[in-house]
């Protein structure tokens, strides 16, 4: 099964050409896949061998290559707008949206803002990584402090556009979504189904 | 239209009145301007003018206001939204950060309100038309604007297309604030320092807004520390000090 996620991922990501950042995320695995060999192999306590270093390995990929091909292909708003499309309601969406956007804003205030306002006070910044280590926990505590009083602004800031109104949102760019689209996604999750009762039946037949 | 009759304000958790009473009647298409001296009030004026003191920041309310004809406390604030749009001396407050770019940011509150795709589209393009601004709109401007966009590729602004609007800089995100709240169309629009570090074409357009507002016949109260903008646009003009409406003059 995972196999089979891991070679779709891969035919799929080299249709969408983002061979480059799957490849990435795989080497990004190789410590750990180095690290359930060494386990799995040469120490007495590890137990499974070769093999079971291998399954675990495919399951991470399993997992992390649909993920990564997900956001490789697919800008968050448009995921977002897409998910409300679906009847999503607004508040989850905004929930979601806002996680996804607290990131590259924090780091956004933590490039300019924070850092800019600890320059004035004369913190070095700069120089060796022992300097600029030292300068990081001066940053994070008003990175913190920052981000949670910047709660209350976007409060105030929905409810001015009338966030709250009832009823539907409008989505305002519905994305196109082809028959060839749709039928991939009811294949995929005939698969899956197929793969659990396949598995269910293989847990069933072991007992 | 807005009514204070007369209507004082105390913040959540403050021992003093930040309004005392103060009394004040706009009918549509009046255009009042607002003038004092920082932390005399005027944006506690604003708040409390648009509801959202004491709707959505608490606080305590002695007297009543009416905005379009309903007294404040009793509506929601997503109903306060639809009737009265509030500018924000900071353009930071204003902006949701949730979107990538320009026309998005724009467009959120009609999409809040649930109007057919085409009308939020309209009305987004002509907020940013007003201020001048659909260059910065971002995210396929030939489907958003059409042939306009040669203009855009022209003046040399394609490299702008894609900008967030937290990357630019406080004047172009104070006007993208202003045009989320031209955007909802609501018949009473509150502005708290509006010409905050404009050029003068910035004011200029800012002042061709106003009057555009003034023709639909909307009600405006516009804080304002720029005197000439004030004379040019508002009649009458009121001065705050210490909490209170100190005089009011009549415009030019």
């Amino acid at each position: 099964m995972a196999v089979a996620v891991a070679l779709l991922t891969a035919v799929a990501a080299l249709r969408a050409g983002r061979v480059r950042r799957l490849a990435v995320a795989v080497l990004a695995l190789l410590p750990v896949a180095a690290s359930s060999l060494l386990i799995n192999t040469l120490l007495p306590a590890g137990g499974g061998g070769v093999t079971t270093a291998v399954a675990a390995l495919l399951k991470l990929l399993g997992v992390t290559l649909p993920l990564t091909l997900l956001f490789a292909t697919t800008e968050p708003p448009d995921l977002l707008n897409d998910l409300e499309d679906r009847g999503l309601g607004r508040r989850t969406v905004f929930v979601l949206g806002a996680a996804l956007a607290a990131v590259p804003r924090a780091q956004a205030r933590a490039a300019v803002e924070v850092i800019e306002a600890q320059r004035a006070r004369g913190l070095d910044t700069e120089g060796s990584w022992r300097r600029r280590t030292r300068g990081v926990l001066p940053l994070v505590t008003p990175l913190v402090i920052g981000s949670l009083a910047e709660v209350e602004d976007r409060a105030l800031a929905l409810e001015v556009r009338a966030f709250g109104a009832l009823g539907r949102r409008t989505v305002l760019y519905p994305l196109p979504d082809s028959g060839q689209q749709r039928l991939a996604r009811w294949a995929m999750a005939a698969v899956l189904a197929l793969g659990l009762a396949a598995r269910a039946a293989f847990a069933l037949a072991g007992r | 239209m807005i009514v204070l009759e007369p209507a004082s304000y105390r913040y959540p958790g403050a021992s003093s009145w930040a309004l005392p009473p103060a009394s004040l009647e706009l009918r549509p298409g009046d255009v009042l301007g607002v003038r004092g001296a920082n932390e005399r009030g005027n944006t506690t004026l604003c708040l409390v003018a648009a509801g959202l003191a004491p709707v959505t920041i608490g606080g305590r309310l002695r007297g009543r206001v009416l905005v379009d004809g309903q007294p404040t406390v009793e509506l929601a604030a997503h109903q306060l939204a639809q009737r009265c749009g509030v500018l924000f001396d900071d353009p930071a407050v204003q902006l949701t950060g949730l979107h990538g770019t320009v026309y998005e940011e724009v467009a959120f509150g009609p999409c809040n309100l649930g109007l057919a795709e085409a009308e939020v589209h309209e009305r987004t393009r002509s907020a940013l038309r007003l201020l001048d601004l659909e260059h910065l709109s971002g995210r396929n401007p030939a489907h958003l604007f059409g042939g306009e966009t040669q203009l855009i590729a022209l003046a040399g602004l394609r490299e702008v297309h894609e900008r967030h609007p937290y990357d630019l800089g406080y004047s172009r995100r104070k006007l993208v604030a202003i045009a989320a709240v031209l955007a909802m169309r609501t018949p009473v629009v509150v502005l708290d320092e509006p010409t905050t570090r404009q050029d003068r074409a910035g004011v200029d357009r800012l002042a061709a807004v106003m009057g555009h507002l003034r023709a639909e016949g909307s009600t405006l109260l516009v804080v304002s520390h720029d005197p000439a903008f004030v004379r040019r646009t508002c009649d009458p003009t009121v001065r705050m000090a210490a909490g209170r409406i100190a005089y009011r003059a009549a415009g030019s």
